[in-house]
């Protein structure tokens, strides 16, 4: 009898141990998984708020000059008037014709990178290469990014019917928008090809859909073809009448160039 | 045995984005056009304003993260895990929004950085599992 109490005593006894450890078990179990769960909430907070910050970055949110593409005033019009004043154009040529050295920029309209170029390095190269008579300049207008590089395109080579078209590709890069937006409207055309002086909107509007213009848009795209141009803005400088040399900068500059121009240079002569 | 196994996953996934992020990041510094024989699409994406942030090629940002990635897998214990973890899921989300705009803004494709975008989500994967399989050694029931 007292054999049968001890041992249920025993049992009772390992039953209760067995189920503290089993609680203990369950305990560390939860905190576990709520450790876990913790982590992985911390780890996707932290994750969203870099993803937002980048999106916020890469998407240009915030602050930036509006400029006509955005509804606001058109800019850059002023300086551009001063920068070519002054200085020949013909077609899609800037300078002097006679000029030694040619320098060849194929852009397309939406680049941000062509952008950049234009307002930053192309007025050195102007006033240093193009304004001395060192060398001339073309512009060659591809339209790979999308339609509304097809309708700035046409519209700034039609510019250039009327020997307009560096006023009007300058003051479209000052007023550039967010690619493929569908930013370039008529409206907005209108609005940058009227802040270009002595440029008539209405026949620069209607010449956009001739097909003058179309087969200058593909003499560009062959010349693209030709020279192996991968990606704008490219620069190619050689003595007129002579090879071209791609610039291989990875961003063109103005010293670059003018590197390019003095070597060409020296061949002529 | 498992945490082993995600560990070595995600090495090799980090070591494969760290390839095709040098390689990006070598065409864009050279001027290089990319190798882009399936959808022709990775001039016009490398040429977009989407390919640089604040300045920064995105190559490059993508090289940092990936080796960041391998630097994290690396580490033991929870730190590791969840350095991993974060870099893996801020790639994902941001591969995520890098394709959104390729494919509603550029309205091109660019083979590698699909190939990147695989390459960050299945580390996303990987990652987060090890997080949530792994018990917290201070944890551990003894």
């Amino acid at each position: 009898m007292s054999q049968q109490t001890s041992s249920t005593k025993r049992e009772r006894r390992d039953a209760a141990r067995a189920e503290r450890l089993e609680r203990e078990r369950a305990a560390v179990a939860a905190a576990q998984r709520k450790r876990r769960l913790t982590m992985l909430a911390g780890a996707l907070a932290a994750a969203a708020v870099i993803v937002v910050v980048a999106v916020l970055v890469s998407s240009g949110g915030g602050g930036g000059k509006k400029t006509a593409a955005g509804g606001g005033a058109v800019v850059g019009a002023a300086a551009t008037q001063q920068l070519l004043a002054g200085i020949p154009q013909q077609g899609l040529t800037l300078g002097n014709a006679g000029a030694p050295v040619t320098i060849v920029e194929f852009v397309d309209p939406q680049c941000p990178y062509c952008r950049d170029y234009s307002v930053n390095e192309l007025p050195t190269v102007i006033q240093q290469q193009v304004r001395t008579g060192k060398a001339k300049l073309e512009l060659r207008m591809l339209h790979f990014i999308g339609p509304d590089s097809t309708t700035a395109a046409r519209a700034l080579t039609a510019a250039g019917m009327q020997n307009k078209l560096f006023n009007a590709a300058e003051v479209l890069y000052h007023n550039q928008g967010e690619e493929n937006s569908g930013y370039v409207t008529d409206a907005y055309l209108r609005r940058i090809l009227g802040a270009v002086p002595g440029l008539d909107v209405n026949r620069a509007m209607q010449d956009a859909s001739s097909t003058t213009v179309t087969e200058e848009l593909g003499t560009a795209q062959t010349a693209q073809s030709r020279y192996g141009v991968g990606g704008t803005p490219t620069i190619l400088v050689g003595p007129t009448g002579g090879t071209l040399k791609a610039d291989g900068e990875q961003t063109p500059t103005a010293v670059g160039i003018a590197k390019l121009v003095d070597a060409a240079a020296a061949q002529k002569a | 045995m498992i945490d082993r196994r995600l560990r070595l996953a995600g090495v090799v996934l980090a070591v494969l984005g760290i390839g095709v992020a040098t390689y990006l990041t070598v065409v864009h510094y050279a001027g290089l056009e990319a190798v882009c024989n399936i959808a022709h699409g990775c001039h016009k994406v490398q040429s977009s304003k989407y390919a640089e942030l604040a300045g920064v090629p995105v190559a490059v940002l993508g090289l940092a993260g990936y080796a960041g990635i391998l630097g994290a897998l690396v580490v033991d214990g929870e730190v590791g895990r969840l350095a991993a973890a974060v870099m893996a899921l801020a790639g994902f989300g941001f591969s995520m929004y890098l394709t959104y705009r390729e494919l509603a803004t550029i309205d091109a494709i660019c083979q590698w950085c699909v190939l990147s975008a695989i390459l960050m989500t299945l580390l996303a994967v990987v990652t987060v599992w090890r997080l949530l399989v792994v018990a917290p050694r201070e944890l551990v029931a003894t």
